[in-house]
């Protein structure tokens, strides 16, 4: 695997394992935050994302 | 790769965390809206409740008051008649206090007017007293003095009885002795003469002749109450209440006999004492007495 990373035979290959590692800590974040308010908007109100 | 994809990765990457970090801080520290919601309604509840209940308290409040409020006007009323009543009874007992004040100042008047008489009858009575005890005490002496004067009396009297027998054993003796010479000198015809005392007789002591008042006008008339024949003396029920004094002369009689005059040297309020004078005989407790025959 090169640090640039290449295309061959139509599927994604990351070209840089760091950024690819970046991104998914930023999309894990993301989705335990959306996972934290979703929680909590069931724990305090008892629907997900809707006006109770 | 170039760098500007990298560059925009790791702004993207940063950005997220910042993002993520805010909305889970803001969501994390968040009112819980509902759970508030929930509290005030349970609140609004409760004071529902509650203000049904003052609300049904007040109106039991008010109903009370307006029973209190009635039985208050009904003995505000009774209250009014009774104040007329005591003010007319106030107005009564003023009258009154005023009559009986006016009678406290009389009685005071009284009880020192009287108070003032105390005061002199009681000096009145210490001096009195102060005289009582000195005429006791003349009294005592004089009676001492009647005592010796009794005793000295009950001896004279003893002597004279004691001589009044002499002299009438010595009148037996002279009789005897004149009849016996009668005897001895009748066959010579001679007689004895009477002998004669070498000590003339002496009259009884009476007091003093006094002039006799003009008494036959006053016609006095009482009874002999006493005799005392030894000091041929006799008391009468008349005294200086009728008229009586010293020096007068009544005549003692019994029916129409007459027995003595009693010349009077003593006299109190309702009897009087004299001597016996012109004695024709022996008077008694009950024969009369008068000025005039």
């Amino acid at each position: 695997m090169s640090p640039d990373g290449q295309v061959g035979g139509g599927r994604a290959v990351a070209s840089n394992n760091l950024y690819t590692a970046i991104l998914a800590l930023a999309v894990g974040a993301v989705a335990a935050t959306a996972f934290f308010v979703v929680f909590m908007c069931h724990h305090q109100y008892g629907v997900y994302l809707k006006i109770p | 790769m170039s760098t500007l994809t990298k560059i925009l990765i790791l702004l993207l990457t940063v950005s997220s965390f910042i993002l993520c970090g805010i909305v889970v801080t803001y969501v994390g520290t968040a009112d819980n809206y509902r759970q508030k919601y929930d509290d005030l309604r349970a609140d609004r509840d409760s004071l529902s409740k509650k203000v049904k209940s003052l609300n049904k308290q007040v109106n039991e409040k008010i109903d009370q008051a307006k029973q209190l409020e009635d039985k208050l006007n009904s003995e505000m009323t009774a209250m009014r008649v009774e104040i007329g009543e005591v003010q007319g009874q106030l107005k009564d007992a003023e009258r009154e206090k005023a009559g009986l004040l006016q009678k406290v100042n009389s009685w005071a008047s009284i009880v020192e007017d009287f108070s003032e008489t105390n005061d002199k009858q009681g000096q009145l009575l210490k001096n009195t007293l102060e005289e009582l005890n000195e005429v006791q005490a003349e009294q005592i002496k004089q009676r001492t003095q009647l005592d010796e004067t009794t005793v000295a009396l009950v001896e004279k009297m003893a002597i004279i009885e004691t001589l009044e027998a002499e002299k009438r054993r010595l009148l037996e003796e002279r009789t005897d002795l004149q009849s016996r010479l009668d005897e001895y000198l009748r066959p010579f015809g001679k007689a004895a003469v009477a002998a004669v005392p070498v000590t003339p007789d002496r009259a009884a002591a009476r007091p003093a002749p006094m002039p006799i008042p003009a008494v036959k006008d006053i016609g006095l008339e009482g009874l002999v109450t006493a005799v005392d024949m030894k000091n041929s003396m006799a008391g009468i029920s008349l005294g200086k209440v009728d008229g009586v004094k010293e020096g007068m002369k009544f005549h003692v009689t019994r029916g129409d006999e007459f027995l003595c005059d009693i010349v009077i040297i003593d006299v109190d309020a309702e009897e009087a004492v004299g001597v016996l004078d012109l004695v024709q005989q022996q008077p008694r407790i009950g024969d009369n007495v008068s000025t005039g025959l």
